[in-house]
């Protein structure tokens, strides 16, 4: 018997070493990896420690390619980083934003793009593959992606076995010769601004089910309560931004007005600047989109611009931002920065979009009077 | 469950332990701590149906005891019957009850009454097909007083529910089990590394050909419409191998975990694909469960003795039922009909034992009449294996019409990535180890006669190194829904 467990014992602790060896050589290169889009990149930043950001931008990919912190830079003297992760709900944000504070300084600001699918979890884990290099004994990664279909014990614990028939699959994962010399980001700052044209997902969408009713789930609800409380707790201020939506793609969810009232609901409890995007007049302009939830890189950047200039116009004239609805003199300034921006690149219809503009402020500061007066009323009361 | 898997990984070593060094004085206590760890491992996956195993323990337990003290001939039928019908009652409530119902209701619709189906939810408990036939066989030698009863409660206890073959075989034989529980086991470093041996042959058959060939076998069979006929007949060759890998190894590791205990189960699968004709086939394919039927259904029946037409009813008879044991679906009812007619001109003309040694015994390389022969028997298989993984009788025949069209003379397109390139060459490598082995028990137990022991742990390690680079993704074993 004693020989046996010695034969096993000599066995197995090759194995063991190599198990290690491997996994610390092969998580490496899946480092270098700019696949799952470019989700590793912004890990990488995140536990290198390397981020030193006032404004950080969560959420979807809805945030990812819709927000471009380059803009807000420039606009605002403020660093921004995009830490918005592609097709998973506010749960792995969450997680995101876990990891980035326990190895970053915390940012000033957050501006968590909020959208019908932040509160719907989904079963499987989107893209699970970009986790591989950082899920060793990781106790977050572990905490936040076990609850999908995805990993088992064994990915998060025994060393090299995750990585068990995909080291065929994943592009260079055990490439001995890989250049270090040549990096190619795929985003800039944790954005991408998307060149792409009008493609036919909606009308796929359509042609499946005339309607999609989101299921929204209880514990996305109370980590987003979790989170509101904790970065208040930390004097991080949190702006809810819902970003533009093509019109044609919001009649296609059912309870898309439900869900937007949660989100209100939640600036009311925690006194927070949600700025509603999603009856912009950019949600009508198709040009500016790829699919009715994305913006392409042209659109990704009015809207930035758009975005950057009421938040200068919020932290200039009301310097706590808090107000959930926006203020005459900050929406009018916004509107007035709008049209300069617009007025640059589009000279040729400069006057026609005046025009219209005006016609559209003219109404929107009726209906936001009118607002207004009922919040006020509804504080007094309260 | 799984044997692949790292819960068997992490709970295998604790029992073996536990065996060896803390219950190893005693040897109820070694049977109680194996039938302890047989009920964990079970209820591992549900352990509500624990009670099922139990109850039918108990129920075939006192049959036993009352056979041994009744004479009286229609005592002792009666006495079997319950037996009978509470492993068959088991079986057929929880795996043919909706099968019966739904069909029952197809066909008073067709003769136009239209009667509402009282179909329920029923789990499928793993491996109750198994189970219970090793239970009947114990009632049935003893009624046929070829075996002493046993008054050992745990042993038998021991005896039904020995985890490394409880919910996927080898059904064992109580004549051959049962006895190892009354004796003293002693641990033998020989037989330990050659269970070893014998696991890690079996992972890489099930980890790296039986999963791997899923993969594809899978793509081509759930979009079968949109593939070539070429296509199609890999597809048919890709799931051939992915039964056989799979069946075969969770029996491998089945064997091997046993002989880490000190037991010895019998072979089940002796390189099938090399067979030259079917009934060769059937003495190699499954091994414990063909000589179940033969011992307890084909001979009873007559076997090949009487009239032409008793042969004919004997063979379709224990082919359908073979194909119905896998299944409530009219596709396994269909397989063992198409074994049944493969097999009738054999034994029709006596040719039935004519391939009774492993083919080019002693020699290196077949004939080329044996390796026809083994290719034309291989497609035979190939071609019923379709109907046993098919989703419906319509969807097989859809198949092999679409393989018998024009597009059977083109390239097969099956794989986008080129991913599957390297598993043909495995597949190769396999069959070329499988071919050098196939007068062992199973196929790298020749290892053990190599002198160096570098070279065998260089194998060893190659064998690991590509279950993991090769592993596919991971599939439940196939035999589990049986």
């Amino acid at each position: 018997m004693k020989k046996y467990i010695l034969s096993i014992l000599f066995f197995t602790l090759p194995i063991i070493f190599v198990m290690f060896l491997a996994d610390y050589f092969i998580s490496n290169n899946h480092k270098k990896n700019h696949s799952y889009p470019g989700e590793i990149e912004v890990w990488n930043d995140i536990y290198a420690g390397n981020i030193d950001s006032d404004i950080a931008i969560y959420g979807s990919s809805r945030a990812w390619v819709h927000i471009n912190p380059s803009i807000l830079e420039d606009s605002l003297n403020l660093k921004a980083y995009n830490f918005g992760i592609d097709g998973h709900n506010f749960w792995l944000q969450y997680l995101r934003h876990k990891e980035y504070l326990k190895y970053n300084n915390s940012p000033k600001i957050i501006l968590l793009a909020v959208d019908v699918f932040s509160l719907q979890k989904r079963e499987d884990l989107y893209e699970l593959d970009q986790f591989l290099p950082y899920m060793l004994w990781n106790k977050n990664i572990i905490k936040f992606t076990s609850s999908y279909n995805g990993f088992t014990y064994k990915d998060y614990y025994f060393p090299l076995l995750r990585y068990g028939g995909k080291i065929r699959k994943i592009e260079n994962l055990f490439n001995l010769e890989q250049d270090d010399s040549i990096e190619i980001t795929y985003r800039q700052n944790g954005f991408r601004g998307m060149e792409r044209e009008w493609n036919n997902d909606l009308a796929k969408a359509k042609l499946k089910m005339s309607q999609y009713k989101i299921e929204i789930d209880s514990s996305s609800v109370n980590l987003f309560n979790q989170f509101l409380i904790e970065s208040k707790e930390n004097k991080i201020k949190v702006i809810l931004v819902y970003t533009p939506e093509y019109i044609d793609g919001q009649k296609f969810v059912e309870n898309r007005n439900e869900i937007i009232k949660i989100y209100k609901d939640f600036a009311i409890k925690y006194n927070l600047l949600f700025l509603d995007y999603s009856n912009d007049d950019l949600c009508t302009k198709k040009e500016l989109f790829y699919n009715s939830s994305h913006l392409n890189k042209k659109g990704a950047d009015i809207f930035t611009r758009k975005l950057s200039s009421e938040l200068k116009a919020r932290t200039h004239n009301r310097v706590d931002g808090s107000a959930p609805v926006a203020t005459f003199l900050g929406k009018a300034t916004m509107q007035a920065i709008h049209i300069e921006n617009f007025a640059k690149e589009n000279a040729a219809n400069y006057f026609d979009y005046v025009f219209e503009l005006i016609k559209k402020i003219d109404q929107r500061l009726i209906d936001k009077s009118e607002k207004t007066s009922i919040y006020s009323s509804r504080r007094l009361r309260s | 469950m799984l044997f692949n898997s790292i819960d068997f990984a992490i709970f295998l070593p604790i029992v073996f332990l536990l065996y060896w060094f803390v219950t190893n004085k005693n040897l109820k206590l070694q049977n109680f701590l194996i039938v302890i760890s047989s009920y964990v491992f079970y209820g591992w996956w549900d352990w509500r149906f624990l009670s099922l195993i139990l109850f039918s323990t108990i129920v075939d337990f006192l049959v036993g005891l009352m056979l041994s003290k009744e004479e009286n001939e229609t005592k002792r039928k009666a006495l079997l019957w319950t037996s009978i019908l509470v492993n068959l009652g088991f079986l057929g409530f929880f795996k043919y009850y909706n099968f019966f119902i739904e069909n029952f209701t197809t066909a008073f619709s067709f003769f136009g009454n239209e009667i509402q189906p009282n179909s329920l939810n029923i789990i499928l408990p793993v491996g109750i097909s198994f189970y219970t036939f090793q239970t009947l066989s114990y009632s049935i030698d003893v009624y046929r007083k070829k075996l002493e009863p046993t008054k050992d409660f745990i042993a038998f206890s021991a005896f039904v529910s020995f985890f490394p073959q409880l919910v996927a075989g080898p059904i064992e034989r109580a004549t051959n089990l049962l006895p190892q529980f009354y004796k003293k086991r002693s641990f033998n470093y020989g037989r330990a590394i050659d269970g070893m041996r014998q696991i890690l042959w079996g992972l890489f058959k099930k980890i790296v050909i039986a999963d791997n060939c899923a993969e594809y076998a899978n793509i081509i069979f759930n979009n079968s419409s949109e593939y070539s006929g070429s296509t199609l007949v890999l597809g048919a060759i890709f799931f051939s191998f992915q039964i056989y890998g799979d069946f075969s190894g969770y029996s491998d590791i089945a064997i091997g975990t046993s002989r880490l205990f000190g037991f010895n189960l019998k072979q089940n699968f002796a390189f099938p694909y090399f067979s030259r004709d079917i009934a060769e086939f059937w003495r190699r394919w499954h091994i414990s469960l063909s000589t179940w039927f033969r011992d307890y259904l084909y001979i009873p029946l007559g076997g090949s003795r009487g009239g032409t037409w008793n042969k004919i009813r004997n063979i379709f008879l224990i082919f359908i039922v073979s194909g119905f044991w896998h299944g409530a679906n009219w596709t396994f009812i269909i397989w063992g009909l198409l074994n049944a007619i493969y097999f009738l001109p054999l034994i029709l003309t006596n040719n039935n034992r004519n391939n009774l040694e492993i083919v080019a015994k002693g020699k290196y390389l077949p004939t080329l009449k044996e390796l026809s022969f083994m290719l034309l028997t291989f497609s035979f298989a190939a071609f019923a294996w379709i109907f046993f993984r098919a989703e419906n009788i319509k969807h097989a025949i859809n198949y092999i019409s679409q393989i018998f069209s024009n597009s059977l003379f083109t390239f097969p397109i099956y794989d986008k990535d080129d991913y599957a390139k390297p598993i043909f060459l495995l597949i190769l490598v396999f069959i070329i180890i499988e071919w050098f082995g196939r007068e062992q028990e199973y196929a790298i137990a020749r290892l053990s006669l190599l002198k160096h022991k570098g070279f065998r742990y260089a194998f060893y390690y190659a064998i690991i190194f590509i279950i993991f680079w090769f592993s596919g993704e991971q599939q439940e074993f196939i035999y589990f829904q049986f």
